[in-house]
């Protein structure tokens, strides 16, 4: 859609976006690089006069100690990523199929599945993770990355069902009748005609599903101790028992907002004018 | 169409593997009548033997002495340790899942003193008088280490966190207002806090940590009783709601806000949070310090009063009097380990005077022994501990109570209330009775 | 295309679209149930029950003496109405403030890519993160609001924001909406990619001003993923924890005290697993009443459609 707003508004509201946006990100960056001290300043001092490294410093050595530290961080990110991976491979995969079949094929139950599938999500994970935890620790996979795999799924699972569902509603059925018309059986009408089209949809949702599985904290803390520990779970250590330690938070929530922030920007281009124009005709 | 069974073929293939995995045993109710301990003597240690221990890292801890005694006490005693260590919240929150399903996942675990009461009831943990040889802790802090017993009379946990709070001022600042002493009394705290702020030596007096979160119900055991007053009794009967101590407490910290001695600010603070005012020097009094404040006040990172610091006895209502709180951390074996006497040997070797001393001189932990505030080469490295000696006398624990959460839980909505200005004083403890109706002891 | 015309049995089955259906559903709701069936039925089977781990003495079935107690207990009750209303605020400005970004970013500028993948940033954030890093910039004394608002002299003093209910809960949903917007502004910019531009050209050559165009064609075409998203952010709202949890504890004086929070402190701290469950059970009922009557109308239109 191309509407023609006046270039000026345009770029006023753009900029106003990115602002709002980018100023507490940024605002994070400057903490994380500062001396706590020099934050305590009144009037504050936008940037501040000295600039430290000391932060993501003792992110990955121990001050004096043997450099512990930096293995857990990088081992942390290496979870993430690999649980990240795996959920959202797993939850598009399974997501696509049970979405296709809400939204086009009516089945008995359809829409008792969706009710209950909305209804599980309601409820608070906190309350299930005593007997989560239980079941988990008889099956031996507490503290192992698989175990988080099929917790995770299980969170992200009903999200990409609806996203895709909806998704998948909103395409005129037209072009799967004509395909269906031509021979091809609904699965087929679902990998050449629907999946292409939803093009867009299909990479936001890839997008969420990964952000969601990388930021999962609850299950991540209460499943793990030392091996599968992913990232949110080690940023949520950085406090004493006085309270959070918000510069080594600052600095690490830097780093830990860059793969997402990458994956997007490498991805955002499909979310480009899809193959509609003039499909129908 | 030739793509279509593949597909199905796949996802077949990942429902089974979903069912195999899916079927388990049917999971145990989270709780189960827990066992108390054995009743026969329990096998020695095996050599090679592996204890998972899991305690919260302490926060002067930066370079791992705590580690690396304990990688002597491998290699002395033959026992491999699993060592899990975070902050203090999230071992507390990964350990209750464990015990509260019995399970064996720990040998040795964190031992809070606001645990105690609940534990106990729970019968999560086993007695160390199982292991422990007689008089082993007659050398310790008493006070500190009744706080770990039972009502069974049994003891449960030895510390290894003497996490006592002491009372820091800026002398330096305290002069610019015109005193060279520190106050005894609330009211002298009252008043100098006043001149300060009249002076503009500092915004305020104090910055409290009077957030509406967890540390609140420490700091309204605080000040009732550096105010001579109580919680509750022996038996566990309420006492706020009548003991007019309790009353006068809770009075003072609402007046403080109201009279410009505390920060209002304070309403939303943590400790952290209050720790760094004082130390940009922007308060006066910190009446609740760590043991190991003096050794940020020399940070250049978040410090600005280096030097200025010096450590007072906590003022009471009248001269002479003064009482503190003490937030010890302990070791304790749950019922569910299977390596009770390992378990124990590492104890025992964690909370030796040698390791005291050790942890003392490298991180500036504070001893449970009494002989090591009279250690020449601590007293050299610590000359504030002469201050703390007369202190850790009077310091007093958190009350022991099976229901402490719902205490936490009511005492800190009701008492922020007050502070804001929501409700009375009065009316606040009333309605911490009420709310807590269910938990008064019968006559 | 495959124009053969013989198709096997098992073929034919297949493309039923009652067995198909069910065939393609059922393992994402096998991976679903087989982590989260066990623990629903045993926390529904404690809510039933009297489960203080402090005190296992007491240990009894009470029936549904817990949720009874639940509806006369004003702290929950409290923090039921503090979440309905978080949740709701926040779920009308993440709306309105997503499609207006999603219209904007949908236009034609220089660096539109580079924006969009931007825009993704705060939704992108850990949650502690978010979290200790608003706490920070409310903080009372050095905090960076006060900063900029005093010296843009919006305000003469620092002020103690989360000392006062109605700022607190106003910037505790400034917070909240800062992070999820991005979530809302993505789906609809996929959206809007799929309406093709003919629609626009014939409306305009019918005359019709931008305002309208967006009216009666954007809209309309938008509206199923919107109130997809509009549905997810209010669930989402209602599991709302380490936000409120870091930045106000639940105050001032549990102003801001969400049901998670209430939860939470039963369980985790209270160590009562019979009222806990109880808690959690009795808000999801209470959400899903309304849900449920949401999707249904939702369904409807978007079927109509």
């Amino acid at each position: 859609m191309r509407r023609t707003l006046k270039p000026l508004f345009l770029y006023l509201a753009v900029a106003g976006i990115v602002i709002w946006t980018i100023a507490p990100y940024l605002w994070l960056i400057i903490s994380s690089l500062s001396w706590k001290i020099d934050l305590l300043t009144v009037p504050l001092r936008w940037i501040p006069t000295r600039l430290t490294l000391e932060n993501y410093y003792s992110l990955f050595f121990d001050r004096g100690g043997e450099s512990v530290n930096v293995q857990l961080f990088i081992h942390s990110l290496g979870n993430s990523s690999v649980i990240a991976l795996f959920t959202t491979t797993i939850c598009l995969i399974l997501g696509v199929l049970a979405a296709y079949a809400i939204a086009r094929l009516r089945f008995k139950g359809s829409n008792f599945l969706v009710l209950g599938m909305m209804a599980i999500q309601l409820v608070p994970p906190i309350i299930l993770v005593v007997p989560l935890y239980v079941i988990m620790r008889q099956m031996d996979l507490l503290d192992k990355r698989i175990g988080l795999i099929l917790v995770n799924t299980s969170i992200v699972l009903p999200l990409v069902i609806w996203l895709m569902r909806g998704y998948f509603a909103s395409i005129p059925t037209d072009l799967e009748d004509a395909a269906r018309i031509d021979g091809c059986t609904h699965l087929g009408a679902l990998m050449r005609v629907i999946l292409p089209l939803s093009g867009p949809g299909l990479v936001s949702v890839m997008i969420f599903a990964f952000i969601a599985s990388w930021n999962e904290y609850l299950y991540a803390f209460i499943f793990t101790n030392v091996d599968a520990k992913t990232l949110p779970v080690l940023i949520g250590e950085f406090s004493t028992k006085l309270g959070l330690e918000y510069l080594r938070i600052a600095a690490a929530g830097v780093l830990a907002s860059l793969p997402p922030v990458l994956l997007a920007l490498a991805f955002q281009r499909f979310i480009i004018r899809g193959l509609t124009a003039g499909a129908v005709k | 169409m030739k793509r279509s069974p593949v597909y199905l073929f796949v996802s077949l293939l990942l429902a089974l593997s979903f069912l195999l995995t899916a079927c388990g045993a049917p999971a145990a109710a989270p709780t189960e009548e827990a066992a108390p301990a054995a009743t026969e003597a329990p096998p020695p240690a095996a050599e090679g033997e592996t204890i998972t221990v899991i305690f919260p890292k302490h926060e002067a801890d930066l370079g791992g002495a705590f580690e690396a005694r304990i990688r002597e006490f491998e290699k002395e005693s033959g026992v491999k340790v699993e060592l899990i260590q975070s902050d203090w919240d999230s071992v507390a929150d990964r350990v209750l899942p464990e015990m509260a399903t019995n399970g064996s996942a720990y040998d040795v675990v964190e031992f809070d003193n606001g645990w105690v009461a609940e534990w106990c009831g729970a019968g999560w943990i086993t007695p160390l008088s199982d292991f422990m040889a007689a008089g082993h802790t007659d050398d310790m802090i008493p006070g500190l280490v009744d706080l770990f017993s039972c009502p069974d009379g049994k003891l449960y946990g030895i510390v290894w966190n003497n996490d006592t709070r002491f009372f820091y001022y800026n002398a330096t600042k305290l002069e610019a207002a015109g005193y060279t002493e520190p106050p005894k009394t609330w009211q002298e705290l009252k008043d100098m806090s006043l001149a300060a702020k009249d002076k503009g030596v500092v915004p305020f007096g104090m910055a409290p940590f009077w957030n509406q979160e967890w540390s609140l119900g420490n700091e309204f055991h605080f000040w009732t009783y550096a105010f001579g007053g109580n919680i509750v009794d022996d038996k566990g009967c309420f006492q706020f709601k009548q003991d007019p101590n309790t009353l006068a407490a809770l009075q003072f910290m609402m007046d403080s806000l109201k009279d410009g001695v505390s920060n209002p600010a304070g309403l939303t603070y943590d400790q952290a949070a209050s720790q760094d005012v004082f130390l940009k020097g922007d308060s006066i009094f910190m009446p609740q310090g760590i043991a190991g404040l003096m050794a940020y006040t020399k940070d250049p990172a978040v410090s600005q009063v280096d030097g200025q610091i010096k450590v007072g006895l906590v003022p009471g209502v009248e001269a002479g009097q003064s009482a503190a709180l003490t937030l010890p951390e302990a070791y304790a074996i749950p019922s569910g380990s299977q390596h009770k006497e390992a378990a124990w040997k590492f104890i025992e070797y964690m909370t030796s005077k040698e390791t005291n001393k050790v942890l003392a001189s490298e991180i500036g932990l504070l001893p449970i022994w009494v002989d090591l505030y009279a250690d020449p080469d601590l007293t050299a490295k610590y000359p504030f501990w002469a201050d703390f000696q007369a202190q850790l006398q009077t310091a007093r624990g958190l009350s022991k109570l099976t229901w402490y959460g719902d205490f936490v839980d009511i005492s800190t909505a009701e008492v922020h209330k007050a502070l804001a200005g929501e409700q009375t004083a009065q009316q606040a403890l009333d309605n911490m009775a009420a709310g807590l109706a269910q938990f008064e002891c019968k006559p | 295309m495959n124009t053969s015309t013989t198709k096997s049995r098992f073929q034919l089955a297949f493309d039923n679209p009652r067995i198909l259906g069910l065939a393609l559903s059922a393992p994402a709701m096998l991976a679903i149930l087989s982590v989260v069936l066990i623990p629903l039925v045993n926390s529904l089977w404690l809510s039933l029950q009297q489960r203080d781990l402090s005190r296992p003495q007491e240990n009894a079935f009470i029936g549904l003496k817990n949720y009874v107690d639940l509806l006369g207990d004003p702290r929950y009750l409290n923090s039921l109405q503090a979440t309905i209303k978080f949740s709701s605020f926040s779920v009308l400005l993440e709306i309105l403030l997503g499609v207006a970004i999603a219209v904007v970013l949908n236009q034609n500028f220089r660096g539109r890519g580079f924006v969009r993948g931007l825009m993704i940033l705060p939704w992108a954030m850990p949650s502690i993160v978010n979290a200790a890093m608003w706490k920070w910039i409310y903080n009372a004394d050095y905090g960076a609001l006060n900063a900029l608002l005093t010296q843009l002299h919006v305000i003469e003093n620092y002020q103690v924001w989360l000392a006062n209910p109605q700022s607190a809960t106003i910037l505790v949903i400034l917070a909240n909406v800062w992070k999820e917007t991005p979530f809302t502004v993505i789906l609809v910019l996929a959206a809007l990619q799929t309406i093709p531009d003919d629609l626009y050209e014939a409306s305009r050559v019918d005359g019709a001003t931008e305002w309208q165009s967006f009216l009666h064609i954007t809209l309309p075409l938008i509206l199923p993923v919107l109130m997809i998203a509009a549905l997810l952010q209010f669930i989402w709202g209602f599991q709302t924890f380490e936000l409120v949890y870091i930045v106000t504890g639940g105050g001032p004086f549990s102003t801001t005290e969400l049901t998670t929070l209430r939860v939470y402190a039963t369980t985790f701290r209270s160590l009562r697993f019979g009222y806990g469950a109880a808690m959690a059970y009795l808000t999801s009922l209470i959400v899903l009443i309304p849900a449920i009557v949401y999707i249904r109308s939702a369904y409807r239109k978007v079927v109509e459609l």
